[in-house]
């Protein structure tokens, strides 16, 4: 196991390092850099001079040809220093730090919201296989898995923010927090803060809602034409007690690395849906950060995402090894 | 395909009972069962034939009309626009043709699109006998002229709907191909080969993989610094050929000890045409699974860019645009809801067929009798 450990964490290491390598170079020659284009939108009689620019381009080494920009940018990170936003003249790990907290507000909610109601949802068109009302209810599942998030993310904005405005269900069109927010007490903080979440969490949740239950429903109808379970309904085990003691326990080890799988999204926010509901997170940074052509946040965020996907894998890969006695990495 | 290729049969008896049919023909029989499946391939046929006859669906330039003794195809400008007769530059017709076809030939004639309404620009009132103006703003909703309403400018949303089922569909199959061809090649090279190729091209794989998919899109777009839709079809390709690649890896390994493939050997067959004339028509199945899902996907990312604003650049009547024009308009209903149904519908179509071949292929499934 230990060695196993030792070789994964190498490999993701060298994995690392090209992706980084890759996105390095892709970013730095995509045309116009954060100088110029900060320029472009300031008025042309703020124009800096050639030899400014020439002095601020040294002071953030884009003088340099990208491969030495990398290698300086690999040694930074040696030290732990992800390096200063150039547009925004702040230090990336502050930002993200900014940036995280709005996101996991939305992916945690969202998570726990779709474990919440997809196991029940699993367990009913299990005991309810093939029924009518079952029928109905995975299709409606089905169509929603396919429904893409800026889909319903917009319907649902034409909805409640726009034909539902001036009633009860009205509910804000964009951002987490109203204008007036610093003026509220604690709890009206809290409920506007709840009345913004209301629409993204629906959209994060609602496909992977149809994904989890459809997840639970395949893997316990494999489940429960097992023997064990019928030993137990023979021996006068109640339904209830058949369904989430003996047979869902069963199920938990495709679920649990489904686990070690979401890690990423949980930080990673959505760049669309966060650009859609103008929510402060990690996507909209990355967006914002693209057409800024702000190299050290894109970098800063492009190995947070690739460090979180390869830890994901390998911590489903571990989370495999120690529900499942029989798997080993030895 | 010949039954001598089929060596890997699920159940024999099965096989046997049904000796006459080959796999093809089985798996063909297996996913006509699946009502949902065959309506998803016939809407799928639908949406082919609307984006092949758009012009003539909905357009302002005539799909065949006389002029001046000859006989011209105008609507063909909306394919490629160098396909208009530039007689109609010469003879200055800006295109307008219901009058200037009238007016500068009496004896002039001309058959015209179902509906009289331009994917690019507003038709302005006395174009078309009969038909007002597009209207323009929050006045434009769904009207006896407009069906599905006009936008900000006054572009009719009708139009630009069929015209945009061109570009969806073509984005689908196009940069799937490229993605199902490199996924395919690379994943036949590391399965065969084995050895310090496929060491090699696996690394290649889980890096690709890793890269987050927007970070590596969206930097492979700016660097092109006019992408076209044949860019950003090509760059979804480059995207999205990992889980081809991997399942074809798979199954090469799975057919390179079998019986067949070592009597080619034995035969003296050369490697590639062991790897692409025996191997690779016994291991398409399931690499169909995951091309037909790619489809959705491609469809997905294509409208998700332009509706970012990342997409090809105007005049293109592309899903993804009609939203975004939608999204800064919110009280424009239509702008979302057609556009955004359009989009679903295409989706679930091709995660329906996706799920069709699966269990039609699938011999696991297969040996359930179902």
């Amino acid at each position: 196991m230990f060695s196993y450990l030792v070789r994964r964490l190498l490999l993701g290491l060298l994995t690392l390092v090209l992706i980084t390598f890759v996105i390095f170079g892709l970013v730095r020659n995509m045309p116009g850099t954060p100088l110029t284009l900060a320029l472009a939108e300031v008025d042309p009689s703020r124009r800096i001079s050639e030899e400014d620019l020439k002095r601020m381009e040294k002071a953030y080494g884009l003088d340099k040809p990208w491969p030495e920009a990398y290698v300086k940018w690999l040694g930074n990170l040696a030290q732990l220093d992800l390096g200063r936003s150039i547009s925004r003249k702040q230090p990336v790990t502050r930002l993200i730090a900014q940036r995280i907290g709005p996101t996991l507000l939305l992916s945690v909610s969202s998570i726990f919201l779709a474990y919440l109601l997809a196991v029940p949802m699993g367990f009913y068109s299990t005991v309810r296989s093939g029924k009518h009302d079952e029928r109905a209810v995975s299709t409606v599942l089905y169509m929603l898995y396919a429904m893409p998030t800026y889909v319903a993310a917009l319907f649902l904005l034409v909805l409640f923010a726009v034909r539902l405005q001036g009633t009860a269900l009205e509910l804000p069109l964009f951002g987490m927090v109203s204008d007036n927010y610093q003026d509220l007490s604690a709890a009206g903080r809290f409920w506007d803060v709840l009345k913004h979440m209301v629409l993204p969490v629906t959209c994060y949740t609602y496909a992977s809602l149809a994904f989890y239950s459809r997840f639970v429903k395949s893997n316990m109808e494999e489940v429960i034409r097992q023997d064990y379970i019928r030993t137990a309904r023979a021996k006068g085990v109640g339904p209830v007690r058949v369904i989430v003691h003996h047979a869902f326990r069963n199920t938990l080890i495709p679920f649990v690395t489904l686990v070690g799988l979401t890690l990423p999204a949980l930080l990673s926010g959505s760049v669309i849906l966060e650009q859609i509901f103008t929510w402060p997170g990690m996507g909209r940074l990355f967006f914002e950060a693209i057409s800024e052509r702000d190299y050290p946040t894109i970098m800063g965020l492009t190995l947070m995402f690739s460090v979180l996907v390869l830890l994901g894998q390998l911590l489903a890969d571990i989370l495999y090894a120690v529900v499942d006695p029989r798997v080993t990495y030895s | 395909m010949t039954e001598s290729q089929q060596p890997d049969s699920p159940s024999p008896d099965r096989e046997l009972a049904l000796a006459s049919r080959s796999f093809w023909a089985e798996a063909w029989r297996r996913f006509g069962r699946r009502k949902l499946a065959m309506g998803a391939l016939v809407f799928v046929g639908l949406l082919a034939l609307v984006a092949i006859f758009s012009p003539a669906i909905a357009g302002t330039k005539p799909i065949v009309c006389k002029y001046k003794g000859r006989l011209y195809f105008p609507a063909m400008a909306y394919f490629n626009p160098r396909w208009e007769n530039e007689v109609f530059y010469r003879d200055k017709f800006r295109k307008r043709y219901p009058e200037n076809l009238k007016e500068k030939d009496p004896d002039s004639w001309a058959i015209w699109p179902l509906v009289y309404q331009d994917p690019f620009r507003r038709v302005h009132a006395g174009e078309w006998e009969g038909q007002p103006g597009n209207p323009t703003g929050a006045d434009g909703r769904p009207s006896r002229y407009n069906w599905l309403g006009t936008n900000q400018e006054g572009v009719d949303v009708f139009a630009q709907l069929v015209h945009g089922t061109r570009i969806a569909l073509l984005v689908g199959f196009v940069s799937t191909g490229i993605a199902a061809a490199i996924g395919i090649a690379l994943g036949a090279l590391a399965g065969y080969l084995g050895g310090w190729v496929d060491m090699l091209l696996s690394r290649l794989i889980e890096l690709v993989m890793c890269i987050p998919a927007l970070v590596f899109i969206l930097a492979l777009i700016a660097i092109l610094e006019n992408p076209t839709i044949w860019h950003l079809m090509a760059v979804l390709g480059i995207t999205g050929w990992t889980g081809i690649a991997r399942l074809t890896r798979g199954e090469f390994i799975k057919l390179s000890k079998t019986e067949f493939v070592v009597a080619a050997q034995a035969l003296g067959a050369g490697r590639f045409r062991i790897m692409f004339r025996h191997m690779l028509p016994n291991a398409l199945a399931p690499v169909l699974v995951p091309i037909s899902f790619g489809i959705a996907s491609a469809i997905l990312i294509e409208s998700a860019l332009s509706f970012l604003g990342f997409g090809a650049p105007p005049p293109n009547p592309s899903w993804g645009t009609l939203l975004n024009a939608g999204r800064s308009n919110l009280q424009m209903w239509w702008l979302i809801v057609f556009p955004g149904t359009a989009i679903f519908l295409t989706v679930l179509t091709y995660n329906l067929i996706g799920e069709g071949l699966q269990e039609a292929t699938d011999p696991r499934l297969r040996e359930a009798g179902k």
